[in-house]
C-alpha cells in the first residue's frame, strides 16, 4: 500500500520531469513560424500547382485563347464562370460567335479545376497570386478578358478534339 | 452464401433474393424486423454490423437500404437488404435500434431527409433540420424554393421533447416523451464552443461535474452535398469529398473515385495508383498528427498541439507541391490523379518519415506517459466492443476496442494488399488505447509508404476519359479506410449523366452517435477529453 | 559589515524623507509620502503586469516552437502596451441577465486582493511598504480574499460555464490555501520570526533553502504547486479551463473588467514567486559568504532589488515552463493531489522540520562558522 503511494508518487514525477526535459530542448531548437509578409521576397514558399485565382493570359498584341465555346462554364460545378457572347462580323461577311466578356466569381470558386481541365484551346490558366483580400463580395468578381482584347488567330490548324471540343450543354 | 439464402427462405419465403455482388434481398416493411434478426443470429456468420443505412426514393416508392457485414471478418460476406413502402403521405418502417445502436441516428436522419417515420424508435425527431422545416430534401419531388424555408434571423428554442411511435394490436401509437428531466442543469456545449472540433451541439444534463445525459445535435452546417450530387455529373461531384471529411479529403475522393472507375469499368494506371496510395498515407499521418494535437489541446496541454501542427505542415507542404492544395487537395480524379508527382517528392518524403520516427520518440517522452494525461486518459470513455459493433465505429477508436475494422486489411483496394503492415488493435477501449491507436498508424502508415516510395513505376498517371461519364445502371457500393474509419460511398444510376442517388457514409456520425454512451457518468472535463479521443470531425457528419 | 551601496534606492527615499520633514510638519510629510507610495506602488503594479504579459506570451512562444509576438516593435516589445491601450478603449458589454452589483464588484476583489498583498513584499532594502511582525501571515490572509472575486464572478454572471468554474475554483482554493500556508509556516518555524524583513535578515549567509535543507526543499516545491494552483494558472487553470468551460468564471466579462481579472492573474503568479523568493530564496538579499569581503562588495554593488526581481524571474520562468508542459487536471485527480499527497507529506515536513530545528541540525546549526549570521 506504502510502497504503491511512494513509487506512484516518483513514477508521476518522473514523467512530469521528462515532459520538462522535452519542452526545455524546444526552446532551443529552431522555430518555424513564417514571417508574413516581410518573408514574401525571400523564404515565402507558393507551389507553381497553386491554384488562387482564375486568370486568361493575353499576349503582347492584347490576343487571348479563349474561342466562348462555354466548355468552362459548364463544367463548373456552382457556376463560378459565366462567358457572355457578341456576334461579330468577320471580313468574309461571316456572322461569328466571339468572347464579349468573361465572368469569374472568386468568391463562389472551389478550385476543383475542372475548367482548366477541359478548356479546348488553353486559354485560362490558374496563377497563383494568393493575395486576393477585398473588403466586399462584389470586388471579387471579375472580368478575365481585358479590355479591347480578341482572339488570337491560330496558325496551326486546330485539331478537331471531338472528345474536348463536344460540350455537355444539350 | 448459399447457405444464407436457404436461411433467409426458409424464415422469409417471400424474400425477393437478387443474386449479385453483394447478395440483395427484398423484403416488405413488417418482415424486416425478423430478417435482420436472422442475419444477426446467423451461427455461421454474425451479420452484426450495420455499415450503411441508405435513404432511398424509388420515385413511387420510399424505403430503406440497408447495408450489412459482419464483426468477426469484416467484409467477408455482404449483404444488401431493401424494403419499402408505397404510401408517401405517411410512410412508416420498422426501426431497427434494438439490433444495431447505429440505426438510431441514421433512422432519424432517414426522417429529416425523406420524411420516413420508424416505428420503435425511441427518439423519432429529425436528425439535420429543425422540426418545422418543410418538406423532405431528398425526395425526388421535393420543392427547394427559399421562400418555403426562409433564413430566419432569431433564434430558436429547441424542442427537448421527442415522439416514439409504437405498434399495439396492429394500431400505431404516438407517445411524447421529455429527453431531460424538469431540474437537470443542462450546458450547452456547443455549437460555439472551443472543443466541438467543429459546429457540433451536445446538450448535456450534468450532475455536479458528472454527466447524465447528452443530447446530440447536428445540422449546423450541412450543405445537402448528397442532394446537390445529383444533379451534377461525375466528374463535378468529386470536389464535394474533399469537404466531406476535410482531414481526409485524398481518401474520400479515392473512395468515390474508384466506386465511378469500378462501376464505369475504366483502368488507373499503375503509376497513378502508387500516388493515390502514397498520397492516401500522408493524409493518414497528417489526420492523426492533427487528431493527436487536437486531443492534446482539449486536455489542456496547447503546446503539443502547436508541435502536432508543425509536423503536420511538412505534409501539407508536399500536398501543396503535388497537387496545388494543402487541405482541400482535389488530387484524385476518375481515372488517375490530377498532377504527377514533382521530381522531388521521393526525396522529401523520404527526408520527412526518419523525421516523423523521431518526433514520435518525442511526443512518446513529451505526452504518452505524463502522469496527469494518464490519469486523464486510462480507463476514461470506455467503449466495450459489442458496442463498438452496434454502433458500427470502425477506424482507430473502434480498433482501439479490439475489432478488427481495417478496411485496408478486410477488404483490399489500391495496393494494400502488395504492401505489409500490421493492423494496430487494443484492447483496453478507453480514451488512452484510442491516443496510442493513432501514434501507432503514423508508424504504420511511414512503413507503408517506405515499401512504395521508391517502386513508382513509369508512365502514365491518368486514363484519359470521355467528358461526361455514364455508369450502367446498378448499385455500387466502394469503401476505403479513411482517418477516422469506414467511409464508403453508395451509388444508385440509372444510366444518366448523374447519379440517381448518392450517399456517403461517414465514420464521424457513428463516433458521434456513441458519445451519450461513453460519456454518461464521466466528468464534464472529460467529455471534452473523450471527443479529442474519438476524433470527429464535424463536415463529415453534416454532409 | 557595512559595504557600500551606492545603487540602492533607499538612499532616495531617505533622503526624500528627510527633505519632506525638513520642509513641513510631519503629518503633511506624511500624506505626501503615503500618496508617493501609493502611485509608486501602482505603476509599479502595472508595468510589472506590462513585463509579465510579454514575458509570458514570448517563453510560450518559445516553448512551442514559435516566435511569439513580434509585430509592434522591435521584438514585438510594446505589444503588450498595444494590448494594454485596445483593452482600457473596449466598450465593457453589459450583459443583461446578471446580478448587477456583484458582478461589477467582482473584479475589484482581485484587484484589491493582490494589490493589499503587494504592499507587503519586500522588494530591496528598504523597500517595504509595511513590515508586519506578522507579515507571512498578512500575506497568506489576504492573498487568499482573491477566491471572493472569482466565486462573485462567476455567481453573479448569470451563466452555466461561469458558474461550473467558480465552484471549481472554490475547491481548488480552499484546498491549496491550506499547502501553501502550512508550507509556509514550515520555514516559518526554521525563521523563527513571521517578519518577512527578519526572514530576509536571517538568510545573510544560508539561504532558508539550502538552511532547512530536505525539510526546506520538500516545502518549496510544496509552495510552488500550491501556489501555482491558487493562481489559477495552467496545469491547474481548471476554474477558466478554455477547452471546457469557454473562459470559466470570466466568461462574461469584456474590456477593462476582463482586464481586471487578466492583470490579477499575472500578478497573483508575479506575488507567488516573490513571496517564494523573500522566503526561500534570500529575497532580496545578494549572495553573501561569510569572510569574503571583496566578493559581498562585489555582490552588493548590485542593487538589492535586481537581486529581488532575479530570483523572481526565475521562479516566473519555472512556472511558465510548468504551465506549457503539462495537460490540465481534472477536478477529482487535482483535490487527490492536495489531499492525498501534498497535505500529508506537508504535515509530516512540518514535524522533520521543527525536529531539525530542535535538534540543531539546520546549516547554520551545524555549521555556525560558515553560515551563521
Amino acid at each position: 500500500m506504502s510502497g504503491n503511494y511512494f513509487s506512484g508518487l516518483f513514477k508521476g514525477v518522473k514523467s512530469l520531469l521528462v515532459g520538462m526535459g522535452e519542452t526545455w530542448k524546444e526552446l532551443w531548437t529552431k522555430k518555424v513560424t513564417a514571417e508574413y509578409p516581410e518573408n514574401r521576397k525571400t523564404t515565402l514558399f507558393v507551389s507553381d500547382r497553386w491554384r488562387a485565382t482564375l486568370t486568361m493570359p493575353h499576349d503582347e498584341n492584347n490576343e487571348h485563347a479563349c474561342t466562348s465555346c462555354k466548355v468552362c462554364e459548364t463544367n463548373c460545378p456552382n457556376g463560378t464562370i459565366q462567358v457572355i457572347q457578341k456576334v461579330i462580323e468577320t471580313e468574309e461577311g461571316k456572322k461569328k460567335k466571339v468572347l464579349d466578356r468573361y465572368l469569374y466569381d472568386l468568391g463562389m470558386c472551389t478550385f476543383c479545376n475542372l475548367c482548366v481541365l477541359t478548356c479546348p484551346s488553353d486559354a485560362i490558366v490558374f496563377s497563383k497570386d494568393f493575395e486576393n483580400a477585398t473588403f466586399t463580395r462584389d470586388r471579387l468578381k471579375e472580368q478575365l478578358n481585358k479590355e479591347g482584347s480578341k482572339l488570337r488567330e491560330k496558325k496551326k490548324e486546330v485539331k478537331p478534339e471531338a472528345e474536348k471540343s463536344a460540350p455537355e450543354a444539350e | 452464401m448459399e447457405t444464407i439464402k436457404k436461411l433467409i427462405l426458409e424464415k422469409l419465403p417471400e424474400a425477393v433474393i437478387e443474386d449479385k455482388q453483394p447478395l440483395c434481398v427484398s423484403v416488405e416493411p413488417k418482415q424486416v424486423h425478423l430478417l435482420m434478426e436472422t442475419l444477426y443470429n446467423n451461427p455461421e456468420y454474425n451479420f452484426d454490423v450495420l455499415l450503411k443505412v441508405i435513404g432511398m426514393d424509388w420515385g413511387e416508392k420510399l424505403g430503406v437500404i440497408y447495408f450489412l457485414t459482419g464483426s468477426k471478418d469484416l467484409f467477408a460476406k455482404e449483404i444488401v437488404v431493401k424494403t419499402a413502402t408505397a404510401d408517401r403521405e405517411n410512410p412508416l418502417l420498422y426501426s431497427l435500434t434494438d439490433l444495431y445502436e447505429t440505426a438510431l441516428l441514421n433512422e432519424r436522419e432517414i426522417y429529416a431527409m425523406f420524411g420516413i417515420r420508424f416505428i420503435n424508435n425511441p427518439d423519432m425527431r429529425k436528425f439535420f433540420l429543425n422540426e418545422d422545416w418543410i418538406g423532405y430534401p431528398l425526395r425526388k419531388d421535393y420543392d427547394g424554393a427559399p421562400a418555403l424555408n426562409p433564413m430566419k434571423v432569431e433564434s430558436k428554442e429547441i424542442q427537448d421533447v421527442t415522439r416514439r411511435l409504437t405498434e399495439v394490436d396492429g394500431k400505431i401509437q404516438e407517445e411524447r416523451i421529455d429527453i431531460f428531466e424538469v431540474d437537470d442543469y443542462i450546458i450547452n456545449i456547443g455549437p460555439q464552443h472551443p472543443s466541438t472540433h467543429g459546429v457540433m451541439h451536445f446538450r448535456t444534463a450534468l450532475d455536479g461535474e458528472i454527466i447524465k445525459k447528452i443530447d446530440v445535435h447536428s445540422g449546423y452546417i450541412h450543405r445537402g452535398i448528397e442532394k446537390l450530387s445529383e444533379n451534377l455529373g461525375y466528374h463535378q461531384i468529386l470536389h464535394f469529398t474533399d469537404r466531406l471529411d476535410y482531414l481526409s479529403a485524398n481518401i474520400n475522393r479515392h473512395c468515390l473515385c474508384m466506386c465511378i472507375e469500378k462501376a464505369a469499368e475504366i483502368e488507373v494506371p499503375e503509376r497513378a495508383q502508387y500516388i493515390r496510395t502514397i498520397l492516401d498515407e500522408l493524409t493518414r499521418i497528417e489526420s492523426h498528427l492533427l487528431g493527436w494535437a487536437a486531443q492534446c489541446n482539449d486536455l489542456g496541454a496547447t503546446t503539443a498541439f502547436v508541435y502536432g501542427m508543425r509536423e503536420r505542415e511538412m505534409i501539407l507542404h508536399i500536398f501543396e507541391k503535388v497537387c496545388g492544395g494543402r487541405l482541400i487537395m482535389n488530387q484524385n480524379v476518375i481515372g488517375g490523379v490530377m498532377f504527377d508527382i514533382y521530381p522531388e517528392f521521393q526525396k522529401e518524403v523520404k527526408e520527412f518519415i526518419p523525421y516523423m520516427r523521431e518526433k514520435l520518440i518525442e511526443y512518446d517522452r513529451f505526452f504518452s506517459h505524463n502522469v496527469i494525461a494518464l490519469g486523464r486518459m486510462i480507463g476514461i470513455g470506455v467503449l466495450k466492443q459489442e458496442d463498438a459493433v452496434s454502433y458500427a465505429i470502425t477506424g482507430p477508436a473502434g480498433r482501439a476496442s479490439g475489432w478488427s475494422c481495417d478496411v485496408r486489411k478486410h477488404k483490399a483496394y489500391s495496393l494494400y494488399d502488395q504492401v505489409e503492415f500490421k493492423e494496430v488493435i487494443r484492447k483496453e477501449g478507453d480514451s488512452y488505447a484510442r491516443y496510442l491507436n493513432r501514434l501507432d498508424e503514423i508508424a504504420e502508415s511511414l512503413h507503408i509508404i517506405e515499401q512504395l516510395i521508391d517502386n513508382i513505376p513509369e508512365g502514365s498517371f491518368q486514363t484519359k476519359t470521355k467528358p461526361i461519364i455514364r455508369i450502367p445502371e446498378g448499385e455500387y457500393y466502394q469503401s476505403v479506410e479513411a482517418g477516422r474509419g469506414v467511409f464508403s460511398v453508395f451509388i444508385d444510376s440509372r444510366g444518366d449523366k448523374t447519379p440517381y442517388r448518392l450517399k456517403f457514409r461517414s465514420p464521424s456520425m457513428s463516433l458521434v452517435s456513441a458519445m451519450p454512451l461513453i460519456c454518461k457518468g464521466e466528468k464534464l472535463a472529460d467529455f471534452i477529453g473523450i471527443g479529442g479521443s474519438m476524433d470527429y470531425v464535424i463536415p463529415d457528419i453534416d454532409r | 559589515m557595512n559595504y557600500s551601496q551606492p545603487l540602492e534606492l533607499s538612499h532616495v527615499t531617505a533622503w526624500l524623507d528627510e527633505v519632506l520633514r525638513g520642509a513641513m510638519p510631519e503629518f503633511w510629510a506624511l500624506l505626501i509620502e503615503y500618496v508617493l507610495i501609493g502611485v509608486v506602488l501602482l505603476t509599479l503594479y502595472a508595468v510589472l503586469a506590462l513585463i509579465l504579459i510579454y514575458a509570458e506570451r514570448k517563453i510560450t512562444a518559445f516553448f512551442q516552437s514559435r516566435l511569439g509576438p513580434n509585430r509592434v516593435g522591435k521584438w514585438g516589445i510594446v505589444q503588450s502596451v498595444a494590448d494594454m491601450v485596445k483593452i482600457l478603449i473596449k466598450e465593457i458589454i453589459y450583459v443583461k441577465k446578471v446580478d448587477k452589483v456583484l458582478f461589477y464588484v467582482a473584479p475589484f476583489f482581485m484587484i484589491v486582493a493582490s494589490m493589499l498583498t503587494f504592499g507587503a513584499i519586500p522588494f530591496g532594502q528598504g523597500l517595504q511598504v509595511v513590515d508586519f511582525n506578522i507579515g507571512v501571515f498578512y500575506v497568506l490572509a489576504v492573498s487568499s480574499l482573491g477566491i471572493i472575486g472569482v466565486l462573485l464572478a462567476g455567481w453573479s454572471s448569470n451563466n452555466k460555464y461561469s458558474m461550473v468554474g467558480a465552484m471549481r475554483s472554490g475547491a481548488q482554493f480552499v484546498s491549496y490555501e491550506l499547502s501553501a500556508g502550512l508550507a509556509l509556516m514550515t520555514m516559518v518555524v526554521l525563521s523563527g520570526t513571521m517578519q518577512l524583513s527578519e526572514i530576509v535578515e536571517s538568510q545573510r549567509y544560508c539561504w532558508n533553502l539550502f538552511n532547512g535543507h530536505i525539510s526546506a526543499v520538500i516545502a518549496f516545491v510544496i509552495y510552488l504547486i500550491s501556489g501555482h494552483a491558487e493562481t489559477n494558472r495552467g496545469p491547474f487553470d481548471l476554474p477558466e479551463a478554455e477547452s471546457e468551460l469557454i473562459a470559466g468564471y470570466h466568461t462574461e466579462y469584456s474590456g477593462l473588467q476582463f482586464g481586471f481579472f487578466y492583470l490579477a492573474e499575472y500578478l497573483n503568479m508575479f506575488i507567488i514567486a516573490a513571496i517564494a523568493t523573500t522566503v526561500f530564496l534570500g529575497g532580496w538579499m545578494p549572495i553573501q559568504v561569510k569572510g569574503w569581503d571583496t566578493f559581498n562588495q562585489i555582490m552588493w554593488y548590485i542593487p538589492s532589488y535586481l537581486w529581488f526581481f532575479a530570483k523572481a524571474a526565475v521562479l516566473v520562468f519555472i512556472s511558465l515552463w510548468v504551465r506549457w508542459s503539462f495537460p490540465r487536471l481534472r477536478i477529482d485527480q487535482l483535490l487527490n493531489l492536495e489531499w492525498k499527497y501534498l497535505l500529508p507529506i506537508n504535515l509530516v515536513n512540518i514535524f522533520v522540520m521543527v525536529l531539525l530545528v530542535l535538534s540543531g541540525l539546520t546549516l547554520t546549526g551545524l555549521f555556525p562558522n560558515v553560515f551563521g549570521n
